[in-house]
């Protein structure tokens, strides 16, 4: 078993910090509450509803219009630009008429510090940039939930604190953010920690 | 919508491939190979084709011909020319009689390789001494005048009829003169062009119409003695029943009442184009099951190679996989993704295994003289072949793609 029994709620707009040691199931825990895998035992609820019981398409279609992912790796497609990467998730799904798509990611490029940046390819960038691209894709389509799997763990103090403060903006906005951290500075921006512990089966919360 | 997510996808695709130029020119390869044979055999099946509907039609579907052979016969073997003197005039009065109305016959005995002049103009051709059926029965038409009609041969008339190439070379028309060698003849006709008989590989004699002047039968004999007068040199039956089945009986009836009639011996040689259509039939049959298998195989190993390649980007792309998932691609997106890079890989190597093919065929015709032809046909069925080994061998990596975890897969290193 990757990850011990929990039961956790997570309220609109919170800022969830789950940490814990290696192999505690952090990600794990992020995976499942995120759709990237399914549990073999319990269930996931999004607003009263079961997301083990939605069929493939269903959470593909959370995923495009609801979730937004930050990982440890920037992730990026090579053969697309920037701009290109960031429009990403608008080819999955339903493109909304009233928004211009490229002006919302160039505007969103340059809330990231990144407007310069579009028509570059990602292997140009360094890392604190690609991670700057990723968080820019994961707010394309205005999601409610953002899921951050250590998105400081390959970055420098000053890059880390950039996008820290990039995430408790959304916060403030009313987004849901859980993230994944063992970054003692990065914990310090949730508004709940959640301490993962495996030999324990069980959870510790404490409230910042 | 779906338009905007196929163009996407098969723009995604293209990218893809383009990371990897090498591996995608080399897996497409092995269909390009496998189109080049599709191309070719077809090319090379149908010129075959035509060039035995070409040859049967010249030599009449409908018809029968025979040729002496007695000099091929009686090699080496001279008591057989006690027995037969070979195709008599006898033999086609009786052909004639026995056919009644179901047919003509048209006898005739040539000469070679005469010298045909006019006012200092020369042109050397074939004459051929014919009977008064052999008009209807060979289906030649006139340009201008008459033919040679029943009452020129019983009073063996100084008349001639006349190719169309050989008027023009000479520069006469019916109502003058010809010489045929030191003879002079009177040209009552001149034949409409008609060409050559395409006879290469029946083991029948060339022969072209338009450089051919033709007189009655025993007049021929008459200019140019040496032969017996009751012998021929040939029989051209043209049947008015253009039955397959029926040409073909009447056929082997003539060839019995011939044996016969010439006591056992096969002092000459009986051609039905209908079965040189038959035999073609079959030989092409046999090189488009040769040459269809190697394609097939060339298409199959290119298949894999397709296969091979898709699923080496797979497993090079996973993460990316994942990625897509993540962002909210379905398992039929991912899985569309894949099969349009299977397709363009596939139909890269179509389109250029199409143009090989087309060179590869021409090449052909000009090195080897086989006659080639495109049809609409190979040019639908190469590309199809194409996308359909695309898809087929593309199922498989498509669906593999798709199934991947999304957790799972931007874990892979």
């Amino acid at each position: 078993m990757a990850l011990a029994p929990l039961s956790l709620v997570v309220v609109e707009a919170e800022f969830l910090v789950v940490t814990g040691r290696s192999g505690s199931g952090k990600s794990t825990l992020l995976n499942l509450l995120s759709t990237l895998d399914k549990p073999s035992h319990g269930e996931v609820m999004l607003n009263g509803v079961s997301l083990t019981l939605m069929n493939e398409k269903q959470i593909a279609h959370l995923r495009n219009s609801c979730f937004g992912f930050i990982f440890q790796m920037p992730h990026l497609l090579p053969e697309k630009t920037v701009l290109e990467n960031v429009v990403l998730p608008f080819h999955y799904g339903k493109l909304p008429v009233e928004v211009d798509v490229e002006k919302r990611c160039s505007e969103l490029l340059d809330y990231v510090g990144l407007g310069e940046f579009g028509l570059r390819y990602p292997d140009t960038l360094s890392g604190g940039e690609m991670q700057r691209v990723v968080f820019a894709r994961a707010l394309a389509r205005r999601p409610e939930v953002i899921f951050a799997d250590e998105p400081t763990g390959s970055l420098d103090a000053g890059n880390s604190k950039k996008i820290m403060r990039l995430l408790q903006e959304q916060v403030e906005r009313g987004c849901t953010v859980i993230m994944a951290s063992h970054d003692v500075d990065a914990v310090h921006y949730g508004t709940r920690i959640v301490h993962l512990d495996k030999v324990e089966s069980s959870l510790r919360q404490e409230p910042v | 919508m779906i338009f905007h997510y196929h163009l996407f996808d098969m723009r995604d695709g293209w990218a893809s491939l383009s990371r990897r130029p090498l591996r995608s020119l080399l897996s497409s390869l092995g269909i390009g190979i496998g189109v080049t044979a599709l191309i070719a055999m077809l090319s090379i099946g149908e010129g075959a084709k035509k060039s035995a509907l070409d040859k049967i039609a010249s030599l009449g579907t409908d018809a029968l011909r025979i040729e002496n052979n007695s000099q091929a016969a009686f090699t080496g073997r001279n008591s057989l020319a006690n027995i037969s003197k070979g195709l008599v005039v006898a033999d086609a009065e009786y052909l004639a009689e026995w056919l009644g109305t179901r047919g003509n016959v048209g006898a005739y005995v040539r000469r070679e390789n005469v010298t045909i002049s006019r006012e200092g103009r020369s042109v050397v051709a074939t004459v051929l001494g014919v009977s008064a059926g052999w008009f209807e029965a060979e289906k030649v038409q006139l340009q201008s005048g008459r033919s040679v009609n029943q009452g020129d041969i019983t009073l063996r008339e100084n008349v001639c009829v006349a190719g169309s190439k050989i008027t023009t070379i000479l520069g006469t028309a019916p109502g003058s003169s010809i010489m045929l060698q030191r003879f002079p003849s009177n040209l009552v006709g001149v034949l409409a062009p008609k060409g050559r008989l395409l006879t290469e590989g029946t083991g029948l004699s060339a022969l072209d119409f338009d450089n051919t002047v033709i007189l009655p039968i025993f007049s021929l004999q008459a200019i140019f003695p040496g032969k017996d007068e009751a012998r021929l040199d040939g029989l051209v039956i043209t049947l008015n029943d253009s039955d397959e089945a029926s040409i073909l009986s009447i056929g082997a009836q003539v060839e019995e009442i011939l044996l016969v009639r010439h006591k056992g011996v096969e002092d000459y040689s009986l051609v039905i184009p209908l079965n040189l259509l038959k035999e073609a039939r079959d030989s092409q049959r046999l090189f488009s099951l040769i040459m269809g298998t190697i394609a097939g195989l060339s298409l199959l190993v290119g298949g894999i190679g397709v296969m091979n390649v898709m699923l080496a980007n797979i497993a090079e792309q996973t993460r990316e996989i994942g990625l897509r998932m993540a962002v909210g691609a379905s398992r039929s997106r991912i899985a569309n993704l894949y099969l349009w890079n299977s397709f363009l890989l596939t139909m890269t190597g179509g389109i250029w295994g199409m143009a090989a093919g087309v060179i590869l065929a021409l090449f052909i015709q000009k090195y080897a003289g086989w006659d080639v032809a495109f049809s609409s046909f190979s040019l639908i069925v190469a590309p199809l072949s194409a996308l359909i080994t695309g898809i087929v061998f593309g199922v498989h990596p498509a669906v593999r793609a798709a199934s991947l975890q999304p957790a799972s897969a931007l874990r892979d290193s």
